[in-house]
């Protein structure tokens, strides 16, 4: 199956056709060092990406080669040591912890590979906690989150709990929660590592058909080489290094 | 307000045990204090509720009533005291009596003067206007000392009619009577006919001349006279033994309840934080300020420390408008809003240890599973 990928290889710092005219993430020689103890681990070397406007990336690579480093940089969750990052038309390189947290919940939606959702809260209600914690237009924060359980064909879960839905379906809701705030950039950190070949393609086609329907661009974290085919992009980290 | 009423309302259960505690401690707390008020005015409520403002006992009479006795020299070393205004004999013996078909115990409690030692303040009837009428404490109108009705010295068969009806005015949680300082003489000497002197008064009761306050003219009095006690009104119903102890008592007692509840409060919350740190995580992965998780926090305790005393307060409100015995309670509206506001505040500090917690959540905890951080 062929979702668009190129085919033609590219180099990390290809800005590809979309990208030169609107880039939606801007990485240049991006570096990040980690404290342990009197030693300092480098989990990436002078990282350079560009993600286009509508661009869905791949992020290949083993564990511990720096893939959540770079999506957490990527979405205003950490800060580099050096280089500088663009999110959308904001170099957030210099951003204090509450300018992170409003690029986060403004500009950035992310489906996490650990936590997604939040246990006490609706499936709709999970999408609805964005607009709490951003702008709060109430009634277009309801309606988009009716339109968006709607489409990822959840209507009729909107009242149930987490604990109350299948992983497929939390995944879902997931999905609909870092679409809510109408992103310029989502991340997915092993979207599909919890789920097995089956559901796992499905929901990697549900993320295709979103982001493309929209617009939006992808960064999508995986260390399965199957799910890479729905990317219009694969990029491969090794030990910090982005490499084509 | 979004997060923290929507957690309660999935964790009913949970929340709502926490409020019934915290319910529960509050009313304890009330009633405790509404005792230690009954108790204190069925023990001394004679001595604060009467009109004289200094009461001035003889220095060996360790400031009470029955073990005072004034000589008429110290009575009038005390008249002379320059700014004593007004002064007049009080004078209180316990006699056995007949009331309500029942023989009991009362302190009849006579006065010289009309505003030093009569009744402060009357809730029904008169002030007496004979020698054989008195006024009664309304915390004993139940047991036959109502307007109207007959008290009877036994023996001696001395009839006094209750004509009024006095406020918290009882004397070491005995059935108490005011009358006249002739009223208490024939009440003795029906009791004991060989007693035919005029009974040697209790203690003198003081009110200052112009431009003097009570306390000035208390140690005036205490100055002039080695043998003399001068107290204020407030100050010698404090003063009396055992009082001192009694609201020591109870105080340690309402201290240690008062520990009680932000303790509870505060370790719930603490728990409740560890239990939700992965979902605090994921709200600060996606955006959420820290300061917007910490202040749902303690809109929790808010609203579960404001349940909590509107819960106590209702289970303490039917009780605090009983009888105990000899003991009269009142619902008291400024024990209510005190503790209230207290107890509130003391909730709100309890959770600090869980609100920084909450404020050292790091969102990259998101990325790995791992929730708080530290």
């Amino acid at each position: 199956m062929n979702h668009g990928r190129r085919d033609t290889p590219h180099t990390p710092d290809d800005q590809g056709t979309a990208a030169d005219s609107h880039t939606a993430l801007r990485l240049e020689a991006v570096r990040k060092v980690y404290r342990l103890g009197d030693d300092d681990v480098v989990a990436l070397h002078h990282a350079d990406l560009r993600v286009g406007a509508d661009e869905i990336v791949a992020l290949v690579g083993p564990s511990g080669s720096g893939k959540t480093t770079l999506c957490s940089i990527a979405g205003a969750i950490l800060s580099p040591t050096a280089g500088r990052v663009v999110v959308g038309e904001q170099d957030i390189t210099e951003f204090g912890e509450s300018e992170l947290s409003r690029v986060r919940r403004e500009s950035v939606g992310f489906v996490f590979q650990a936590v997604n959702l939040v246990p006490f809260l609706t499936a709709r209600e999970n999408l609805l906690v964005i607009d709490e914690l951003g702008s709060r237009n109430r009634s277009a924060a309801r309606a988009r989150a009716d339109q968006l359980l709607d489409e990822l064909g959840l209507a009729d879960r909107a009242s149930n709990l987490p604990s109350q839905l299948s992983g497929g379906q939390r995944q879902r809701v997931a999905i609909g929660r870092a679409l809510m705030n109408e992103p310029s950039l989502v991340l997915f950190d092993e979207p599909t590592s919890a789920l097995d070949t089956q559901l796992g393609e499905k929901v990697m086609e549900l993320i295709r058909h979103e982001m493309k329907a929209r617009g939006t661009a992808a960064v999508i974290v995986t260390h399965d080489e199957r799910m890479t085919h729905y990317a219009d992009r694969v990029v491969h980290i090794t030990d910090g290094v982005l490499a084509a | 307000m979004y997060l923290a009423t929507r957690e309660m309302m999935r964790a009913k259960v949970r929340y709502g045990l926490l409020m019934a505690a915290i319910g529960l401690l509050v009313f304890l707390i009330l009633f405790q204090q509404t005792l230690q008020s009954g108790l204190l005015d069925a023990f001394v409520g004679a001595v604060r509720s009467q009109s004289a403002p200094v009461l001035v006992f003889s220095v060996d009479g360790r400031r009470n009533f029955q073990g005072s006795v004034v000589t008429p020299p110290l009575e009038a070393s005390i008249r002379r005291v320059d700014g004593v205004g007004r002064a007049g004999q009080i004078g209180v013996r316990n006699l056995p009596a007949r009331a309500g078909g029942k023989l009991t115990q009362v302190a009849l409690i006579g006065y010289e003067v009309e505003g030093l030692g009569s009744p402060g303040r009357l809730t029904a009837g008169r002030l007496p206007a004979a020698t054989d009428e008195v006024v009664a404490s309304d915390a004993n109108r139940g047991d036959g000392f109502d307007i109207g009705q007959k008290v009877r010295i036994e023996p001696g068969g001395r009839e006094l009619e209750v004509v009024g009806l006095a406020p918290d005015a009882q004397l070491l949680v005995t059935p108490t009577l005011y009358g006249s300082y002739d009223t208490l003489t024939e009440a003795v000497r029906a009791f004991n006919p060989s007693a035919t002197d005029r009974p040697l008064s209790s203690a003198i009761g003081v009110g200052p001349a112009a431009g003097f306050a009570p306390s000035e003219l208390a140690s005036r009095i205490n100055a002039a006279n080695a043998d003399a006690d001068a107290l204020t009104a407030t100050d010698a119903a404090a003063a009396t033994p055992g009082v001192f102890q009694v609201r020591q008592s109870f105080q340690i007692i309402l201290l240690l309840y008062a520990l009680v509840v932000p303790f509870v409060t505060g370790l719930f919350f603490l728990i409740i934080t560890f239990q939700k740190a992965n979902a605090l995580t994921l709200l600060r992965a996606v955006g959420a300020p820290r300061c917007r998780l910490a202040t749902a926090l303690l809109v929790q305790v808010a609203l579960v420390m404001l349940g909590g005393i509107a819960l106590g307060t209702l289970l303490y409100a039917p009780l605090a408008s009983q009888r105990l015995g000899g003991l009269v309670f009142h619902f008291q509206a400024g024990a209510v809003l005190f503790w209230s506001v207290l107890l509130l505040s003391l909730g709100l500090l309890s959770a600090l240890l869980s609100v920084r917690r909450v404020l050292a959540i790091d969102p990259v905890g998101a990325t790995t599973g791992a929730g708080v951080a530290r």
